[in-house]
């Protein structure tokens, strides 16, 4: 009689396990057509928000590291205040890379947040970050608390599938010793000041290598990118039509030239890499320009909060980028970009992933804190006008830039950072000097960037 | 050539038919149980794989959108405008050229003159082969430390001599000939392989050729060459099918080298210096997985299936040959 | 296996004595020659390996300089890796994806082995010659439609999609077991049979035992390609660090925690070391194995 029961039982967990094989199989079929079947789950309706007792964890992917990455976590544990139960389990150091590869591999967190802008249009024109149109109607969310500058960079052809939280402006830098000693009295306000600057604050060792540089040329290096050149060479990357011009432009030009010719001083591109080789990890405290090996460079205002931290005794001011001679309306505008953050595609929990961007893009006190920590620029009014908003002269200059109404990000366009990639591809080869003819190469540029765009285009 | 059951069959003349029909259909079925995973797992792992990448590179998908047949577009676009997939390409036959020769002379250089030691060969072969079981990403990573152009050893030793060593892994003109010096480092497993096969010359070959007057260049050339061929054959291909799907060195020492914050692999220093260490597979990969031009990189990978059983079969039709004397002997 | 002193070269027996002498000389000279060379090459192999653990344990300062030897030793290096990143946990699933990789490609591979070595069929070479083409494929050939299938399963961020290959079919283990395989004498087998086994018990009870050491040099090769296996991790876990091996972390190590040389050197030692010490232990396997992969392919 055991016995029996005994087989019986077996039995029936047998067949329990084949009908959960049957049931994985369904699912299978049934993720094989989710995966295939456009941007499910992309527009539509808002997902409800949870309960204010609502129980789950909410996965959050940026790039944040270190120091950087405690404020953001504190940050965004503020949604506890009101959601005490959610759980944050916030991932750094994952880029826009890792962040399209969850998408698209259909393991998504619910909240991606990016350092940068470059990969927005891609990821709303795929459907790859959620429309949060119906999350703003629905909550009727004021945008014009957000500057405009900041506004356009966050959306994609009219679609807003992203917030700004906190923005980015590329401002200059320089060594204030560096300048006492050797008698630069102010920070240079056209490429011609800059060069004459890196003149007289460059010191080459017996053997002709570079022992201290005054202003780096290399691409990409530190923030050395071409986007964050462009602004002030009032160059950019794509014509009227939507196609890329490089080639038949005068200020992409001024500024490779430029580039070259401070290769040229340094005696050539070997001596300028040897040197860079010898430079410390960018967000390390032996970063070259906090090591006092750098006396000028670009660079976001954040590395105000790094110099802070790891090297508080560097004395260093501020200053809107030198722009080319010839522009000289140009000075006071910069580069900008921004931390965007956004609700993936296929993610678990989007109605608690939206209060949580709610909070961190459009609370004020939560962005005053991120802002004090980060060193980053608030981007809400409110957040800019705050008295807590701690403001020292170095962090006003960018402060100044960002309300300067001068800003330039970076165009959203559907082939995500292919056209930054090709341009700085071009950048390093031309300060090698392998590039005889400019205007050829910049043509090739032209032609692999409008190849990515029509390749993206055809596909809808 | 008789198999086990056929000569057990032969050896009971008294069995009959039925029994060995049924003797025939065990054993099939035996064979069946075999080889059934391995058929299934290669099936499923390769033959499908194989012909849906054939498919896919005829079609436009990004693992979003249902993949939109377009025909021959991203073969028309790989040969005509994409303008990197040259890039890629070349960089990829400058290894299967040049890494292929490096590698196996090396393996060869360094396996005659273990083969002629008295004493420590134990020693210096275990030397010898060691780095070559190191994690290729952690290799590379010692590698542009080593060769960094401003404080790593190679270049500090380098001007100690007088000689100026120049920027290895940050000059696009010496990225290729630096990740060869790696790989050459890790040749280990070739210089073992090749180490036996000398060995296995007979000696008295060696003798013979002595007493003919020949020298050791002619010894070499008439009498240890022609032996070890075929073992040679196997390192070459070995070597262009290793270089073929070269990968791991050259996008941790592009990313590491350019100074990038995430080496695993940031789009933008992939291939760095100046996509000198852009190698096929690494723009493959990028196609595919970063920018997810999934049917080009499927026509990418049709490309390189092509090549790669060239070689493949190169290979294959000296194995069978080999096999055969095996049989015959 | 590989021993020297029974193919060493004799002596002709008819010189004159003066020949003799300079013979003599030469051999000496030779000697010197051959062996300087050999320390020479065992030295030069081995520096790199040195730097990097001269360097892992200098500060980081002393690092950014071309200075060898370290000035403080800085032992306690080794300690800050861990705290810098989860390392146990990257450890954990290298041993995770390496050992069940191994397990699986054995169980998977003794089988069809065997039959490729000693069982007649038909199809038997041209299995034989698909698994040789396998084993040469490169991996990015068949990784769109891979991936794809791994996405719509749902297992992309885990290691499953690496692992669970293993289990049917791994093209290197099965053709280095089969070599190993040809070299055991069929009559053992045989006489297993006319005892009563059938082909299963044979393979278990008499081969398997008799190939242990061949069977050890396949498990240890799986393991080490599983160990250092960058590519398949990159595709399949590269967004989810949970899941990363040690492969994969260590070439994300210096970025990603802003760390300088000498902290990303004592990390590159610290996963160099498992495979130097299996190295040390089953050095013989190793060599036999490589060796077979060649001479009898």
């Amino acid at each position: 009689m055991s016995s029996t029961t005994q087989v019986s039982r077996s039995g029936r967990r047998w067949r329990g396990s084949m009908v959960l094989g049957a049931v994985s199989v369904a699912a299978l079929l049934s993720a094989c057509s989710g995966a295939a079947s456009g941007p499910a789950g992309g527009a539509g309706d808002a997902a409800a928000a949870p309960a204010a007792d609502a129980k789950l964890t909410l996965t959050v992917y940026s790039k944040f590291t270190d120091r950087e990455y405690n404020v953001v976590t504190a940050g965004l544990n503020k949604l506890k205040a009101k959601f005490p139960n959610i759980e944050i389990k916030h991932e750094g150091q994952q880029d826009d890379d890792k962040i399209t590869q969850s998408i698209r591999g259909g393991n998504p967190p619910d909240v991606a947040i990016s350092f940068f802008t470059d990969n927005l249009g891609a990821w709303c024109s795929t459907g790859s970050f959620q429309d949060l149109k119906p999350y703003i109607e629905r909550d009727k969310v004021d945008l014009t608390q957000i500057p405009d500058a900041v506004r356009s960079y966050t959306e994609y052809q009219g679609k807003r599938c992203a917030m700004p939280m906190l923005a980015d402006v590329y401002g200059f830098y320089y060594n204030k010793d560096m300048f006492a000693a050797k008698g630069v009295t102010s920070p240079p306000k056209t490429t011609a000041e800059l060069f004459e600057a890196t003149k007289k604050l460059t010191e080459f060792n017996p053997d002709g290598s570079i022992k201290v540089a005054g202003f780096m040329p290399s691409m990409p290096f530190y923030a050395n990118f071409a986007q964050y050149w462009a602004p002030n060479f009032g160059a950019s990357y794509l014509g009227p039509d939507g196609q890329s011009h490089l080639a038949d432009s005068p200020e992409w030009k001024a500024m490779f030239d430029f580039q070259k010719q401070l290769v040229d001083f340094y005696g050539g591109h070997a001596k300028v890499e040897q040197f860079k080789a010898g430079l410390g990890e960018e967000y390390s405290a032996d970063h070259g320009f906090q090591r006092g090996k750098l006396a000028m460079m670009i660079d976001g205002e954040y590395r105000t909060a790094f110099i802070k931290d790891q090297t508080p005794d560097l004395k260093f001011g501020t200053a809107a980028p030198p722009v080319l001679d010839s522009k000289p309306d140009r000075y006071g505008g910069a580069f900008t970009t921004g931390t965007i953050i956004a609700i993936p595609k296929g993610a678990k929990n989007p109605g608690a992933a939206w209060e949580l961007i709610k909070q961190v893009t459009l609370d004020t006190a939560t962005l005053v804190d991120l802002s004090n920590g980060l060193k980053n620029v608030p981007s809400t009014k409110a957040a800019l006008t705050d008295p807590k908003l701690e403001v020292n002269p170095e962090f006003k200059t960018f402060l100044d830039l960002y309300n300067g109404g001068k800003l330039l990000p970076n165009p959203s366009t559907p082939i995500g950072d292919a056209h930054l990639k090709a341009v700085n591809d071009f950048a390093e080869k031309w300060q090698a000097g392998n590039i005889p003819d400019m205007a050829a190469g910049l043509k090739q540029v032209d032609a692999q960037i409008n190849d990515e765009l029509a390749q993206k285009r055809a596909g809808g | 050539m008789t198999s086990t059951l056929d000569s057990r069959a032969a050896g009971s003349p008294s069995a009959s038919s039925r029994t060995r029909k049924g003797n025939a259909a065990r054993r099939r079925r035996t064979i069946f149980y075999f080889i059934a995973p391995a058929m299934l797992g290669f099936l499923i792992f390769f033959g499908y794989p194989l012909i849906a990448t054939v498919y896919y590179s005829f079609t436009r998908y990004d693992l979003i959108n249902p993949p939109e047949f377009i025909g021959f577009d991203n073969y028309i676009r790989m040969f005509t405008s994409e303008p990197l997939v040259g890039t890629a390409a070349y960089n990829t036959l400058w290894l299967v050229i040049v890494l292929t020769f490096c590698r196996v002379v090396f393996a060869l250089g360094t396996a005659s003159i273990i083969s002629r030691l008295k004493s420590g060969v134990g020693l210096v072969r275990t030397l010898c082969y060691l780095p070559s079981l190191a994690p290729p990403a952690a290799a590379t990573l010692a590698f542009v430390f080593l060769f960094n152009p401003e404080y790593g050893p190679v270049n500090a030793f380098l001007r100690s001599v007088g000689v100026d060593g120049g920027l290895w892994f940050n000059d696009p003109g010496m990225s290729k000939p630096a990740l060869t010096l790696l790989v050459m480092w890790g040749s280990g497993e070739l210089m073992i392989i090749i180490l036996a096969a000398l060995l296995d010359v007979p000696q008295e070959q060696y003798e013979a050729a002595q007493l003919d007057g020949a020298g050791p260049v002619r010894r070499f050339w008439h009498v240890t060459l022609p032996s070890i061929s075929p073992v040679l054959l196997f390192g070459v291909v070995n070597s262009m099918i290793f270089a073929l799907q070269f990968f791991t060195q050259a996008i941790v020492a592009g990313s590491a080298a350019a100074g990038a914050a995430d080496v695993a692999g940031n789009t933008r220093f992939i291939g760095a210096p100046q996509n000198s260490t852009l190698t096929y597979p690494v723009w493959l990969y990028v196609q595919g997985f970063r920018y997810f031009n999934m049917g080009y990189a499927a026509a990418m990978a049709v490309l390189l299936f092509i090549v790669s059983a060239g070689f493949t079969w190169i290979l294959v039709r000296q194995l069978r040959k080999s096999q055969h004397q095996e049989e015959g002997g | 296996m590989i021993t020297l002193s029974e193919t060493r070269r004799r002596e002709p027996v008819t010189e004159p004595p003066r020949v003799r002498v300079r013979r003599q000389w030469d051999k000496k000279l030779y000697w010197i020659a051959t062996h300087s060379l050999g320390i020479a090459m065992g030295v030069i192999f081995m520096l790199p390996i040195v730097f990097v653990f001269l360097t892992a344990v200098m500060s980081s300062e002393q690092a950014l300089s071309s200075n060898f030897w370290p000035k403080e030793w800085h032992f306690e290096n080794f300690i800050e890796v861990f705290e810098k990143a989860p390392l146990l946990q990257y450890f954990g699933n290298s041993m995770l994806y390496s050992t069940l990789a191994t397990l699986g490609a054995l169980i998977s591979a003794i089988p069809a082995a065997y039959a490729l070595s000693k069982l007649r069929f038909r199809g038997q070479n041209l299995f034989f010659m698909l698994t040789v083409a396998a084993m040469m494929l490169p991996p990015q050939v068949t990784v769109v439609p891979l991936y794809d299938l791994w996405v719509r399963l749902g297992f992309t961020g885990t290691l499953v999609p690496l692992i669970v290959p293993y289990f049917f079919f791994d093209a290197f283990s099965i053709f280095l077991l089969r070599q190993f395989f040809l070299t055991i004498p069929k009559d053992y087998l045989e006489a297993a049979k006319i005892d009563g086994c059938n082909e299963f018990q044979a393979m278990i009870k008499v081969l398997i035992p008799m190939a242990k050491p061949g069977i050890a040099a396949t498990a240890m090769f799986c393991f080490l390609f599983t160990w250092n296996d960058y590519f398949g991790p990159l595709l399949y876990t590269g967004e989810t660090r949970d899941s990363w091996p040690l492969s994969l972390a260590i070439a994300s190590f210096r970025g990603m925690h802003h760390v300088e040389w000498n902290l990303t050197m004592a990390a590159t030692a610290l996963i160099m070391l498992p495979v130097i010490v299996l190295f040390v232990f089953a050095q013989k396997s190793f060599v036999k194995g490589v060796t077979f992969t060649g001479v009898k392919g």
